[in-house]
């Protein structure tokens, strides 16, 4: 019954925000696909059409499908971390949502859950949409539209959890900027979007697979264009996805609970 | 089970740690209850841990020891029923501007599993109630601060709760207004709604508080009637006041001149915490 209750809370935050889309479709549109189609539009056809052919992991294939690839990831990345942060920062600080809504029958455990489903769930879209262009490109496989799915979602939420833990940590909006330049730039710089990794020396290397993005990048290559499965991505992801939606809500709850 | 008492606050304490100071009892020991039909006022300056006390109540916070209990539901072993006959006007604006007026209320009376359908109709007959049916269609950013503040009050009137529970709830309000949201707060109370009111305004306590609890530095000084508490602590007689150098008004007792014999400090003195 508690169960069921709990479940029926988290939704109806997901709800809430699923409204606060609805009803600014064209804003949330353009915010958040134009970035991933831009990426495209500069990287896969426009710097693709200059490098032509690579081979990564004994696999041949052209740059503008291995940046398609990228680009799934850094979307993730960025759609689940800038949502849960700056997002999370205005809605925790500014408009006190999480508090308004913690003092109705859903709980701050629940609201918690429902912003990172939600940061998630739009992330998830957002990555859908580049598989689309992906698939009606021919860069990806149709079937790539479903196996993507749930590593995009696994992912966002794990991007969503790093960008609540940052909106806890952060004493003010401009604080944020710090994890932003630190750790996501690094990640979207490194972690094998815009080339693989093994080009890096071997330290690097090494970083990069630390940091989740790598590892999702390699996921998200493996469904979309058939690379090599690397098994140490997946114990990687879990790692990173368990501690920091723990760390998030635990930060989250710190803040706004005395 | 349920409990024809709204809302009882059993030996409610609660703590915190502070940075600067260490730990710090913002709740020391506060038990009252709140029967339905009646308004209960918290009477005290920003600091003495009224605000604390609301987000210990409304289940927030959780209670360092001490319990609360809301209709019978135990509000931090059993949240949801708790609160499903709780209606909450925080201190702060915590609006939600992704929102406009009336999606606002429709959206959050379905927390407590009220359908739009429902909703809807509630939502605008509170509306018309509080005098800003003509801004259903508005973005919250739009309204002014009373309209904000009654919008809130609104809010937490969509569930038709059992208790509700307001936080300085005239703060911001021109006179006309305050006045306004009295006679509705004294229809909810006659509509035997329990109403806990934390105020540092005198008046407003004075005004529609059937008893009041004078609150200090986290302990609960004395409950009653606002009379009683006048009558026993300072007495009938009048009083002089210098209200400028040389200009003496005398006038009758109030609770200001309760709380300056319990606490010994005035209800605006300026303070960090709430």
């Amino acid at each position: 019954m508690r169960t069921l209750d709990s479940v029926w809370g988290v939704r109806c935050v997901w709800l809430r925000y699923f409204d606060v889309f609805r009803k600014s479709l064209t804003y949330y549109l353009v915010t958040t696909f134009s970035e991933p189609v831009l990426y495209l539009l500069a990287f896969g056809l426009g710097v693709g059409s200059l490098i032509g052919a690579l081979k990564v992991n004994g696999t041949v294939l052209s740059y503008r499908s291995f940046v398609f690839a990228g680009i799934l990831g850094q979307t993730v990345l960025f759609q689940g971390f800038y949502e849960a942060s700056y997002g999370g920062f205005v809605r925790m600080y500014y408009q006190k949502i999480f508090t308004a809504m913690a003092v109705t029958p859903i709980t701050l455990s629940e609201v918690l859950w429902g912003e990172l489903l939600w940061d998630a769930t739009k992330s998830t879209v957002a990555a859908e949409v580049v598989v689309l262009i992906g698939v009606a490109t021919r860069d990806f496989p149709p079937v790539a539209l479903l196996a993507v799915l749930p590593v995009a979602f696994v992912s966002s939420l794990l991007f969503a959890g790093m960008g609540l833990t940052v909106a806890a940590r952060s004493r003010s909006i401009d604080e944020i900027s710090y994890p932003q330049y630190l750790l996501v730039f690094p990640m979207f710089l490194f972690c094998g979007v815009f080339y693989p990794i093994e080009q890096l020396p071997a330290v690097l290397q090494w970083f990069a697979w630390v940091l989740p993005l790598t590892s999702v990048n390699s996921l998200m290559r493996t469904l979309t264009l058939g690379l090599p499965f690397q098994v140490q991505s997946v114990p990687i992801l879990a790692a990173w996805l368990l501690v920091l939606v723990a760390y998030a809500r635990r930060s989250m709850y710190g803040r706004l609970v005395k | 089970m349920t409990d024809p008492v709204p809302l009882r606050v059993t030996r409610l304490t609660k703590r915190y740690h502070v940075q600067s100071d260490g730990w710090l009892e913002a709740v020391a020991d506060v038990s009252f209850e709140v029967r339905a039909g009646e308004c209960f006022g918290l009477l005290g300056p920003n600091g003495a841990g009224k605000t604390t006390a609301i987000h210990c109540i409304s289940g927030f916070y959780p209670a360092s020891s001490g319990q609360v209990f809301i209709g019978g539901f135990d509000v931090h072993a059993d949240p949801k029923r708790a609160r499903q006959i709780l209606g909450v006007c925080a201190q702060d604006d915590t609006l939600d501007s992704d929102f406009r007026v009336l999606d606002q209320l429709v959206r959050y009376a379905t927390f407590f599993r009220i359908p739009v359908a429902e909703g809807l109709p509630r939502a605008h007959a509170l509306l018309a109630r509080f005098g800003i049916a003509d801004k259903a269609n508005e973005q919250v950013e739009s309204l002014s601060g009373g309209m904000k503040r009654r919008l809130q009050v609104a809010r937490a009137l969509i569930s038709a709760p059992k208790l509700l529970v307001l936080d300085e709830p005239t703060t911001g309000l021109d006179p006309e207004m305050r006045r306004t949201l009295w006679e509705i707060l004294m229809e909810e109370r006659a509509a035997g709604v329990a109403i806990l009111l934390c105020t540092h305004y005198m008046e407003e306590a004075q005004r529609l508080c059937d008893r009041v609890g004078i609150m200090a530095s986290g302990k609960l000084l004395d409950v009653d009637s606002p009379r009683v508490l006048i009558e026993r602590h300072i007495g009938a007689d009048s009083i002089d006041e210098e209200v400028r150098p040389g200009v003496v008004w005398k006038r009758g007792p109030n609770l200001e001149d309760v709380y300056l014999k319990l606490a010994g400090t005035k209800l605006h003195a300026p303070s960090e915490a709430g």
